[in-house]
């Protein structure tokens, strides 16, 4: 006799409880029918209103519905997803093969040129190259190339898209409360519940996978911080501009983007040091590089290996924080008001 | 309401123009903050005073009832202390703020009737404005900040720059071209301000408190450039300001405002001579008046009083004239301007000029 069985008697509804039960093997306390102590009678969850009434669902019914009705929408998710993410795909694939089967002594020129380009700093592209030496040294120049290779395209789309729906958040007040809950969620949700729906959604060895958990994750900085940019530029410049006439457009390209830039630009370093953070954990689902090193030391418990992984993304951190942020200062500099 | 739109007109002596027809005419201009602004109206041609308002129904009565005439080529002072409205109004002149009721003429246009594409057209070519704090591009540098009218219009930036350079020269930046604003002190920012304003080439430049940011000094020696251009440039200028000097020495006309009203409009000499009302002669009890009021506002119109030693400028102050004089209080002046004479000035009347308008009753 289960603790609510009562209930439901007393309810009249034991026809309809036992109407769709399946015997089922009842248990030691069923069997003896002890009544349960005050002390321990448990809430009225479902497994436990499920002993009394077998016509009420169990908890793990609920999960096997949702995971049934996530399998019954996923092709025709996947009919839409399939082919607007797969240039995604072409990207991560496309790069890591350009990166990784360029000679070491060809890219890393590129790299320094690249990094003495956008932070116009001898001390930090010197800085660089010898992290790069360090990594050639140790054999992990390879795995730090993919992971860096990854960040690139990720970082390159979430600015793509994060900039303009920033934009028009700032632009646009229903916009910005409609996409705030959004921006929430991507941002509280822990960092291993993004790779559950994108399991079931791509196959494992698909490169959007992990792509996609990294651009989710790693967007919701810039987007933030280009909506906050843009609706911090100063208000008498922005009424100078009206006063001359522009159109919004003017506005938006010669006033405020270029005003809100220290800010996008702030933006851009969070989420570049976001999708560094999440690229290690995408090696659980196949992403290449360091994080494949640490997955191992933890795998396989070789302290050492995951160490010097580990300080190997420490080095990939830092590199990427100093050049985006010299890169910031420059902008930032020549426009102190 | 202080009914004044009647003051007499005279010719100044700082400018020379085509007889002062109206540019821009405001015509019973309304402004009302809040939620609901037009169901505030009836009640305030009934006449309802402003904190009754604020109080009652939340709504602030920004501008009541404004008439001005803004003559071509000349520089309008419309003076208030803060929160009475000139900041508000001339916002209004090219719609960066939406009246409530009234109507704006310019040229006999009315500009409330102008779509967003229309609007547009009258910012990039007809009114320029500057700004109290200065409202440059930070990224651009001195030259491109000049450059903006001719850029937002879509020119050939090619032939607009000389342009935007002979204006840098001229407002005094010559050098600095390629300087970023933050590099510039306060002073030298306003010029670029003003280059942005001149070489838009509009005809008329809205300037909101265009000098009270700067530094006394600094604010002076923009004040006379302003004049100097204006000797050669003839632009019809609306000038705001809460400074009385400042306005005195600047306006060919004077509207001041309170409370979003107007309580005296005139030639400003006419408005020192002759105040409207306590408040505005409270205003101008402070005011050095040997140095602000001329000779030609003070003298008599006659022609036949013979001078004893000989004769002086209309435009000249009377503090020149006391020092012309030697303090000496029985001598007679003939008054000469453009070297015809237009009337006779004693020292006596002189005197009794200088003595506050409260002190006479």
């Amino acid at each position: 006799m289960a603790t609510y069985s009562g209930l439901f008697d007393a309810l009249a509804l034991r026809d309809w409880c036992d109407a769709s039960a399946t015997k089922s093997l009842m248990s030691l306390r069923k069997l003896k029918g002890e009544e349960v102590a005050w002390w321990d009678v448990p809430f009225p969850s479902l497994d436990n209103l499920h002993n009394a009434c077998a016509a009420i669902p169990q908890t793990r019914d609920l999960t096997a519905w949702l995971e049934d009705s996530f399998l019954v929408i996923r092709p025709a998710l996947r009919f839409f997803l399939d082919p607007l993410t797969q240039p995604l795909s072409w990207a991560l694939d496309g790069t890591l093969t350009l990166f990784t089967s360029l000679p070491w002594w060809c890219l890393l020129p590129i790299i320094m040129l690249g990094v003495q380009f956008s932070a116009k700093s001898w001390r930090i592209t010197s800085f660089v190259a010898a992290c790069f030496v360090f990594f050639l040294f140790i054999d992990h120049y390879g795995y730090a190339i993919q992971t860096l290779s990854i960040i690139f395209v990720c970082t390159v789309l979430c600015t793509l898209i994060g900039v303009p729906v920033g934009i028009l958040m700032s632009k646009n007040d229903n916009a910005q409360r409609l996409i705030t809950p959004v921006l929430d969620m991507l941002q509280t949700l822990p960092t291993f519940v993004y790779l559950i729906p994108l399991i079931f959604l791509f196959k494992i060895t698909e490169p959007k996978l992990y792509g996609l958990a990294i651009i989710l994750y790693s967007i919701v900085p810039v987007i933030r911080l280009t909506n906050l940019g843009i609706r911090l530029v100063d208000k008498d410049v922005i009424e100078a501009a009206n006063a001359y006439g522009m159109t919004s457009n003017q506005k938006l390209i010669n006033v405020e983007i270029p005003l809100a830039l220290p800010n996008i630009m702030a933006g851009i370093n969070q989420t570049i040091m976001m999708s560094l953070a999440m690229v290690v954990i995408a090696s659980l689902v196949s992403a290449p590089g360091l994080g494949t090193l640490v997955l191992d030391g933890i795998n396989n418990l070789r302290l050492g290996v995951g160490f010097v992984a580990g300080f190997g993304i420490v080095l990939l951190a830092i590199i990427l924080d100093r050049v985006s942020k010299a890169a910031l200062a420059r902008v930032d500099g020549s426009r102190k008001i | 309401m202080p009914s004044s739109s009647k003051t007499q007109t005279r010719t100044h002596s700082k400018t020379v123009n085509n007889g002062g027809s109206a540019k821009i005419s405001v015509r019973n201009l309304f402004k009302v903050f809040g939620d609901d602004p037009a169901s505030i109206l009836p009640m305030i041609y009934d006449g309802i005073d402003k904190n009754e308002v604020q109080r009652d129904t939340g709504h602030v009565i920004g501008l009541n009832n404004i008439n001005i005439d803004i003559a071509d080529g000349q520089i309008t002072v419309i003076m208030g202390l803060s929160g009475s409205g000139k900041s508000t109004l001339i916002r209004h002149l090219n719609r960066l703020i939406e009246p409530t009721a009234g109507e704006i003429l310019l040229d006999g246009d009315n500009i409330m009737k102008y779509d967003q594409a229309a609007l547009r057209q009258l910012r990039q070519t007809k009114m320029s404005m500057v700004f109290q704090k200065f409202a440059l591009l930070p990224h651009r540098t001195v030259l491109e900040n000049a450059l903006l009218a001719p850029q937002v219009r879509g020119e050939n930036l090619q032939g607009a720059e000389t342009e935007a350079r002979r204006w840098i020269e001229r407002v005094g930046l010559g050098g600095n071209e390629a300087v970023y604003p933050h590099q510039l002190s306060g002073g030298m920012q306003q010029r670029v301000g003003l280059a942005r304003a001149l070489t838009s080439n509009a005809e008329i430049m809205l300037m909101d408190e265009a000098f009270s940011a700067l530094d006394p000094l600094i604010r002076t020696s923009m004040q006379d450039l302003l004049l100097e251009l204006q000797e050669d440039l003839h632009k019809t200028i609306i000038f705001i300001t809460h400074d009385l000097d400042e306005a005195l020495k600047l306006a060919d006309h004077l509207v001041i405002l309170k409370d979003g009203f107007i309580v005296q409009q005139g030639e400003p000499q006419h408005i020192l001579l002759n105040p409207a009302d306590p408040y505005i002669e409270e205003f101008v009890s402070d005011i050095n008046r040997a140095r602000v009021l001329k000779v030609s506002s003070v003298m008599q119109n006659d022609m036949k009083t013979k001078p004893t030693h000989g004769s002086v400028k209309g435009g000249m102050s009377l503090e020149e004239l006391i020092a012309k004089a030697e303090g000496d209080i029985d001598r007679i002046f003939s008054v000469e301007t453009n070297g015809k004479r237009v009337g006779s000035i004693s020292m006596k009347s002189v005197f009794k000029a200088l003595v506050r308008y409260d002190l006479k009753k």
